[in-house]
């Protein structure tokens, strides 16, 4: 009898500890955490000059956030500078990045170093170094090169305007709305049309606790879509059209500046 | 003030580029110079990839140089006979400077013999036209402080150079004025396409040379004759770019092209004003002036130490 008591008395306790335990984790993910992003389509219009995207959400009042904006990774071959003979800069030989991203812009509430461990900034590729670690770098000869052009690699990318990391550029907002956060990102006019992964990433304690995605597509529309489909689907009448309208122009403004010209 | 370009896939500030055709073709118009070795560094410089850059300038310069040659053939500039003999030889030569190319690329030293023929030829031909332009004018200063009279003396006839004149198939260009064997504008034509095609250019500024000291054209016919044979290589190369390699970028073209069919116009009207010396020694600062660019891009360590690969 008084080992059952003791047993009713463990099984009580354990409850308790579980419901706590619970009401726990519901203090931390109360929420469901939710990403959206206006507009979800990009035009690529011939007025074009990037877009400005807004991606709003709401997420647990104490995470930190990271959202990362990527598109599909694939293998990037680029060419290297040395030095030849020890006096001119040449373009010396290949190098291929593989699966690496063609965009890659990181914003943060705060700094990512600070608020994530480096075991999880690598499993889910967050910042430059977590990037080199999972990027294999191969020379002309399929070998091995150095991490130093991975860092080149990111310059090159941030000349480009498509690879940027931000930190503490997240702002959250808690008050009758519910914890939100908001976000608006200058999408750079260099990124080529495509499909691109959003990835937000809610943050406790060193750890990714909650994650969402979403996707929003960028798509040339009009005359840059039919131009480009001619471009590519009929090549050689797009090289016809592009002769006879630049001999066209020259020609008609020959004959414009006619009455301007004189004899010799 | 921004544009989309379809096929570069960047986004460029319309008056800009405007501003660049009109500054190219200016010097189209100028010096009967396609522009190419200009026009491709300065787009580059606004963002656009180097293939692209490279192809869609041969476009603009067909509605340049159509323009320039316009404006040149209603002055009677274009000596067509002469600008045929040299065109056949740029066809062939180009043919043979892209095979040479090809076996070059495949030993690795293309790109370094590209960036040397360019700092060679330029410096050769830009420091030659400088030196004798400037001789050429002093000489005039001499000749118009003598008297009246030793002026107006009959000039000798020009020496024919024995080699020259033995060689077969000889032909009057009436036009230039001048007697030289089929082969003769043949072989030059050849010449300025091998290294035009090594250096992917039109070869403008190597065939107004050419044209001026080789085959003793006067200046104006020169550079009327130049436009008429560059119009005709821009178009070949502008029709092999879209339809092999899909680099034509049409939009972008067209801005070039409103830019420097204008320029085109303005630098034929203003080369009138302009004695011949001087425009020799104008484009001879120029060619100097890139020149120095190229040999500064060797020696300086690049900004960035990528590239793309496929690019120049």
């Amino acid at each position: 009898m008084k080992l059952s008591l003791l047993t009713v008395v463990k099984r009580w306790t354990s409850v308790a500890v579980a419901f706590c335990g619970i009401l726990a984790f519901n203090a931390s993910t109360a929420q469901a955490i939710t990403c959206e992003v206006t507009p979800r389509e990009v035009p690529i219009s011939i007025s074009y000059h990037g877009a400005k995207l807004t991606i709003t959400g709401q997420t647990a009042p104490d995470d930190d956030l990271i959202l990362k904006i990527s598109s599909k990774p694939h293998d990037t071959a680029m060419k290297y500078y040395g030095k030849a003979g020890g006096l001119v800069w040449m373009k010396q030989g290949g190098l291929e990045f593989k699966g690496v991203p063609g965009v890659y812009l990181v914003n943060t509430t705060k700094d990512m170093n600070l608020i994530l461990s480096e075991t999880e900034r690598n499993q889910y590729q967050l910042g430059y170094d977590a990037m080199a670690k999972a990027t294999k770098i191969e020379d002309d000869k399929g070998q091995p090169a150095e991490r130093k052009w991975f860092d080149e690699f990111t310059r090159f990318k941030e000349k480009e305007m498509i690879y940027k990391v931000e930190q503490g550029t997240i702002t959250r907002q808690h008050g009758e709305k519910g914890n939100t956060f908001e976000i608006v990102v200058n999408w750079p006019f260099q990124a080529p049309p495509g499909i691109y992964n959003i990835d937000l990433l809610a943050v406790n304690n060193g750890k990714v606790v909650d994650k969402t995605a979403t996707t929003f597509e960028v798509k040339r529309v009009g005359v840059i879509a039919a131009l480009s489909k001619m471009a590519v689907d009929q090549a050689a009448l797009y090289g016809i059209m592009s002769v006879l309208i630049a001999l066209a122009a020259g020609t008609a403004v020959g004959a414009i500046f006619k009455k301007g010209g004189g004899s010799h | 003030m921004y544009m989309y370009l379809p096929i570069a896939l960047t986004s460029v500030n319309y008056l800009v580029v405007i501003g660049l055709g009109l500054s190219v073709g200016l010097l189209s118009g100028l010096f009967g110079v396609g522009g190419g070795f200009l026009m491709t560094p300065l787009l580059m410089m606004v963002g656009i990839p180097p293939t692209i850059a490279a192809a869609t300038d041969a476009n603009q310069i067909v509605a340049a140089s159509a323009s320039g040659t316009f404006a040149h053939w209603r002055l009677g500039n274009v000596d067509v006979k002469m600008g045929v003999y040299l065109l056949v030889g740029g066809f062939l030569g180009g043919a043979v400077g892209v095979q040479v190319i090809k076996l070059l690329r495949a030993t690795g030293g293309a790109d370094f013999l590209i960036k040397m023929t360019y700092v060679v030829m330029l410096g050769l031909v830009g420091s030659f036209m400088f030196v004798e332009s400037i001789y050429a004018m002093r000489k005039k200063k001499v000749a118009s402080a003598a008297p009246v009279t030793q002026v107006k003396v009959a000039a000798p006839a020009k020496k024919r150079n024995g080699f020259f004149a033995s060689l077969p198939l000889q032909v009057y260009f009436e036009k230039s004025g001048v007697t030289h064997s089929a082969l003769v504008p043949l072989f030059l034509g050849t010449f300025v396409g091998v290294l035009a095609a090594i250096m992917g250019v039109g070869g403008g500024f190597l065939m107004v040379p050419v044209m001026v000291y080789m085959l003793r054209m006067p200046m104006h016919v020169v550079v009327g004759t130049s436009l008429f044979q560059i119009l005709f290589t821009c178009i070949e190369v502008t029709f092999l770019q879209a339809y092999s390699n899909r680099t034509v970028d049409f939009f972008l073209a067209l801005l070039l092209l409103f830019g420097s069919v204008f320029g085109a116009q303005i630098g034929t009207v203003l080369g009138k004003k302009l004695h011949g010396d001087q425009l020799k020694i104008l484009l001879a600062i120029l060619v100097l002036a890139v020149t120095v660019k190229i040999v500064l891009e060797l020696v300086l360590q690049p900004s960035l130490l990528l590239a793309y690969a496929g690019g120049h």
